[in-house]
């Protein structure tokens, strides 16, 4: 029997190999990291976002003061005025701020009256579980075009909720209290007119209370 | 002799009028410019609706439309671009199957000259598509939970039937449902499988998961096919009036069931208004606009017992 012939194929396959490995092997752990490097991170997102453009863009609110009454008198012009769409639905957002004086606290609300004398809750401020879009929405700095997978963009709205449940809320439930003078900025999202705008359900990026 | 020129003359003038027929009728044909409407799949009713819809309202704007099916299988729909960028289609209404593999279908179109909008299912790209028309899945599903929540109740076991897993809009729904109901510690998920977003499979799905955890109070299905089905398990193990049954879509037999009292609600997504939408857009592309957004989400409406009869023929009466 002659090895020579099957020595040169084995020789040649060994360099074609050499030359065109059929796989790598990566050490797991640069792997991982490198992955993780690539897909998009909510929360380090949503904690950059809150601090450099959603704290500065609170100036931009709508006044209260102007909105409110509006809202009670006439709701199609206050939207019309002050609100910014979703989509090319019906729902509508607003990005609010003003004061007031808080008239009734609840476990998931702060009933605010913000027009002087008024008997009824004209703001509701959310302090309960926190869900959908509103803060990722309502400012109109953040738009889906930007994110080419929406789970990304839809993972901002749960992390900006919960920015809002760690930071913000418990401070306003533990120092809430009937007549004291409150100031606020927050987002609300309209679904129904007929139950979500007297009172309007504002989501808090940030409340002070005296 | 005076009767055969007569003939003469008539025959002539039949041809003559026979020609001019055929080529008015060629250049009409000519200046038909063609629309295609790629379906990931003509197997779902709702599907069915999405395409059709955008079928006729391309040729009410003056177009020759027609329908690919791409049976949920991305060969079969990188073929049909193939034959639609050698057929000399302008525009392309597109109802991805997938939301990676699908891109580089959009990317040959786009090379080619040929605008794609695609149509409720999304592709994971912005600079790809001309612009995507999608339903808000996510938020309708957040609005689904806390239904979910307030129906079942904060404690209980549950399952879900989760659709196509390399589809965007399997995991915005499942993403947007759980966003609520994973606050609630005792509401605990025993089995979260794939129906696939077909009936027969979530049948198939919701048998099983009955045999294994027969004490669930509720089903989230990630679409109203799934509902169905899982319904259907439901009445055949006597359980269609314990577990509270949740869809995903606006189709016609969902809706009826809920107002039938037999599954609790679906989300609305207007099919019809986005195919409507997306054939007016290749439409404005063909007559030389060119800034459209690139994501336009489309809102989901919660269709309960309460609303149902505002609601029908997949959308808003």
């Amino acid at each position: 029997m002659r090895f020579g012939p099957w020595i040169i194929a084995i020789l040649l396959a060994a360099g074609v190999c050499w030359q065109f490995p059929l796989f790598h092997v990566v050490p797991l752990k640069p792997a991982t990291a490198e992955k993780a490097a690539a897909t998009f991170n909510a929360t380090q997102f949503a904690d950059s976002f809150w601090t450099n453009q959603l704290l500065p863009a609170l100036p931009k609110c709508s006044a209260a003061e102007a909105l409110i009454p509006l809202i009670q008198t006439d709701p199609a012009a206050a939207k019309k005025k002050y609100s910014r769409g979703a989509g090319v639905g019906d729902s509508y957002f607003y990005f609010v701020s003003g004061a007031g004086k808080i008239i009734a606290v609840s476990e998931d609300e702060i009933s605010i009256e913000v027009t002087a004398g008024s008997t009824n809750a004209e703001i509701s401020l959310q302090t309960g579980l926190t869900f959908g879009n509103a803060l990722r929405d309502g400012t109109g700095l953040l738009s889906p075009s930007d994110y080419p997978n929406s789970q990304d963009f839809n993972d901002i709205s749960a992390a900006l909720n919960h920015i809002v449940e760690t930071s913000v809320q418990p401070k306003l439930r533990v120092s809430a209290r009937v007549g004291a003078k409150i100031s606020f900025a927050g987002c609300a999202e309209v679904n129904d007119e007929s139950a979500d705008l007297k009172p309007l359900k504002v989501i808090p990026i940030q409340a002070t209370i005296e | 002799m005076k009767t055969n020129w007569l003939k003469s003359m008539f025959a002539a003038v039949l041809a003559t009028a026979a020609l001019l027929f055929i080529q008015t009728s060629a250049a009409q044909d000519a200046a038909k410019q063609k629309i295609a409407v790629v379906i990931s799949t003509m197997n779902n009713p709702w599907f069915v609706v999405l395409g059709e819809t955008a079928k006729a309202r391309a040729i009410e704007l003056g177009y020759e439309a027609t329908i690919f099916d791409s049976q949920n299988d991305t060969a079969k729909e990188a073929a049909h671009f193939e034959n639609l960028i050698a057929g000399g289609y302008k525009a392309v209404l597109f109802n991805p199957t997938d939301a990676n593999g699908s891109i580089a279908n959009v990317q040959k179109a786009k090379a080619a000259g040929i605008p794609v909008f695609c149509i409720d299912r999304e592709i994971n790209s912005t600079n790809a598509a001309t612009a995507q028309m999608l339903s808000d899945s996510y938020s309708g599903c957040v609005k689904l939970g806390q239904l979910f929540v307030k129906t079942v109740g904060k404690e209980g076991e549950y399952a879900e039937l989760l659709g196509i897993v390399g589809d965007n809009n399997t995991w915005n729904r499942s993403k947007g449902f759980h966003s609520v109901v994973d606050r609630y510690p005792g509401l605990k998920m025993v089995a979260q499988q794939s129906g696939e977003f077909d009936r027969a499979k979530g049948l198939e799905v919701m048998e099983s998961i009955l045999q294994a955890h027969p004490n669930i109070k509720g089903v989230f299905c990630g679409n109203d096919a799934m509902a169905m089905g899982a319904y259907q398990a439901l009445v055949a193990a006597g359980k269609a009036d314990v577990v509270k049954v949740f869809g995903f879509d606006g189709a016609d037999d969902v809706v009826k069931s809920i107002a039938d009292g037999k599954i609790v609600a679906t989300g609305m997504q207007f099919p019809k208004k986005m195919a409507q939408q997306s054939a007016e857009f290749a439409d404005q592309y063909i007559k030389g606009k060119r800034d459209f957004a690139q994501k336009i989400p489309v809102p989901v409406e919660i269709v309960t017992k309460e609303n149902v009869s505002k609601y029908g023929d997949y959308g808003k009466k």
